[in-house]
């Protein structure tokens, strides 16, 4: 007996340290574009709208824009939209806006919307995955835990533009 | 005669070692796909990850502790197989319990849901998860039959059968760690090396459980020969076949016995060699306890037997130190063998302490006399129970007496769990160190 509560109290403490290392903010820029800890509380509770970030820059269909401006040396901002991904729970697209060879912003101009609580991972996931993206300035970044789809569906949008834009 | 050189490598140790390292790499994986944690969500469902990974992967190391693995068999011994799958068994399950608590409250902070809706969501609209909570169900109950509090009231049998669910509970759950976990969406590598993982163990126990003594019985032929009554409720059954040698044997060991009759057929039970086996006989004794031993006893000659082994690293080792043997009731059965098998140069050296509550209890009386007279060993039969006796002639005192330079022997145990606890407690208080001592317990 004493000796399973040493086992499962030592596991316990290992289980706390590792997720205590793991909670050192890590990437540097990270806190740029970082919406607060937990998810925008205002939509997330109904789910049933988007988050605020993503609303403002939703495009109205699903086209995929060429690059607007010169591309090579010039540092004019443009904006290159990556193909749409098909996810299990619905489409993920993003956009990401370049001033010369550096990614600037990124932002999902469609995302999954099968129903509620994709919108909440969705809102609690883009921001991590921006910021990541900004912090990495590529598509190697990691997926936020708890929300796959939405990851692996922005990540392959994020290379595709990134590939149209000849980064 | 077949016994083996003394200083086995330590294999237990390097079995442990490599689990350990095992573990090490899956939290290196989560560590890997992890992005830094930001907020309560994130902590709670990173230990729900980290909890899940572990699980799987403890899965597959309790599962391949019962493989049958014949190194594993030889070197660590099947009763400590038991033992340690049996404390890990009931560690996963933790693991596997905390994974679930910790991935729901997770995801409801993350989602800022109350934790029943979470879990509904998390069963309704999660890939997968509803089948992974069947399984941990599954599990739960496995671990509940198999508490020492429920095994002393359940039939092996019952037990046996409840403990097949297992496998129903892995083959659940296993998708839902490529659908839903975060560790496994995202990279193929992890994916492959997993289910590499799980491939071949499962190839293992298809080889080890299920062909090898198949190959086995058709290559040897075992056949039930006769059945002789010992002693009230005790019978030994000689079984014939061909090539025995190849089996190699070593005293001591057993081997899992399933009689192909009707009412035996569906499980196997291990019982010691009571006898080195000939090319062609075999001899098993067996103690009439629960429905499979009262069978045997009516076992009919021509009766075909599957047999898997040998197992088991209760064999005596050649360290060149004189050999005390204790036997209690029927573990005379792999003691006897031993007795038969060290060589007869060791001659003043081996002493036979046969413990029993009743005269009508011994057995093989006048093989162990011929044995004994034939290697000038000195036996001792001590019969009756302590209340009787007046006195416990397993402590430590009396032994000494009855054995002169006790602390310098090489000791071998082999009776019921008390007795051989008993036993090996007087044994350490006379000063022979634990790697002397060698000890089968027939729990499992």
């Amino acid at each position: 007996m004493l000796r399973a509560a040493l086992v499962l109290g030592g596991s316990a403490v290992g289980l706390a340290a590792l997720l205590m290392f793991k909670t050192q903010p890590g990437a540097p820029g990270a806190a740029a574009a970082d919406t607060p800890a937990t998810p925008s509380p205002a939509t997330s509770a109904t789910g049933a709208g988007a988050s605020p970030a993503a609303t403002a820059t939703r495009s109205a269909g699903p086209k995929p824009s060429a690059t607007t401006g010169g591309e090579g040396a010039s540092t004019a901002a443009r904006i290159v939209t990556g193909t749409v991904v098909n996810t299990q729970y619905g489409p993920m697209q993003v956009q990401i806006t370049l001033t010369g060879q550096k990614i600037t912003n990124a932002t999902a101009v469609q995302r999954t919307d099968d129903g509620t609580e994709s919108d909440q991972i969705d809102a609690m996931a883009i921001p991590k995955l921006t910021s990541e993206t900004l912090a990495a300035q590529s598509a190697r970044i990691d997926a936020v835990s708890g929300a796959s789809y939405t990851s692996s569906g922005y990540i392959q949008s994020l290379q595709s533009a990134l590939d149209k834009a000849g980064i | 005669m077949p016994v083996r050189r003394a200083g086995r490598p330590a294999l237990p140790a390097v079995v442990l070692s490599l689990i350990g390292l095992g573990a090490a790499a899956v939290l290196a994986l989560w560590w890997k796909d992890t992005p830094p944690i930001h907020g309560t969500g994130e902590l709670l469902t990173g230990a729900g990850e980290v909890l899940g990974l572990l699980s799987g992967y403890g899965v597959v190391v309790l599962v391949a502790l019962m493989a049958r693995l014949p190194p594993l068999e030889r070197g660590i011994g099947t009763d400590r197989l038991a033992r340690w799958h049996a404390m890990g068994g009931r560690y996963v399950i933790t693991l596997i319990t905390g994974h679930v608590l910790f991935i729901i409250w997770g995801y409801a902070v993350t989602a800022q849901e109350k934790v029943t809706s979470e879990t509904v969501i998390l069963l309704t609209r999660y890939p997968d998860v509803l089948m992974a909570s069947v399984a941990w169900f599954l599990l739960l109950g496995v671990g509940a039959f198999s508490a020492r509090a429920a095994r002393r009231r359940l039939s092996y049998e019952t037990w046996y059968y409840a403990h097949l669910y297992t496998y129903l509970a892995i083959a659940l759950a296993f998708s839902h760690q490529f659908a839903d976990g975060a560790s496994f969406t995202t990279s193929l590598d992890a994916r492959v090396a997993w289910s590499a993982m799980y491939v071949t163990v499962a190839a293992a126990i298809v080889w080890y459980r299920f062909l090898t003594p198949l190959r086995m019985a058709v290559r040897h032929r075992f056949t039930v020969m006769s059945v002789r009554p010992e002693a009230p409720g005790i019978v030994s059954v000689f079984i014939s076949g061909r090539d025995f040698g190849r089996l190699r044997a070593e005293p001591g060991q057993f081997f899992r016995w399933r009689f192909l009759t009707r009412e035996l057929a569906w499980q196997s039970h291990p019982y010691s060699l009571s006898a080195m086996p000939r090319s062609d006989l075999m001899r098993i004794t067996v103690k009439a306890r629960g429905d499979h031993s009262y069978l045997m006893a009516r076992l009919r000659p021509g009766t075909r037997v599957i047999a898997e082994g040998p197992y088991g690293a209760f064999t005596p080792s050649l360290s060149g130190r004189r050999v005390l043997l204790i036997a209690g009731g029927v573990g005379i059965t792999p003691i006897r063998a031993m007795f038969a098998a060290l060589p007869k140069r060791m001659a003043d050296g081996i002493t036979l302490i046969y413990r029993a509550s009743h005269p009508r209890d011994v057995l093989f009386s006048r093989e162990l006399d011929a044995i004994a007279a034939d290697r000038n060993a000195s036996m001792h039969y001590v019969i009756g129970s302590r209340e009787q006796l007046g006195y416990d002639p397993l402590a430590p005192e009396y032994l000494q007496r009855l054995v002169h330079g006790l602390h310098r022997y090489e000791a071998y145990v082999c009776g019921p769990p008390g007795m051989t606890q008993a036993a090996i407690a007087s044994l350490r208080a006379a000063g022979i160190p634990r790697g002397r001592i060698h000890h089968e317990s027939f729990d499992f």
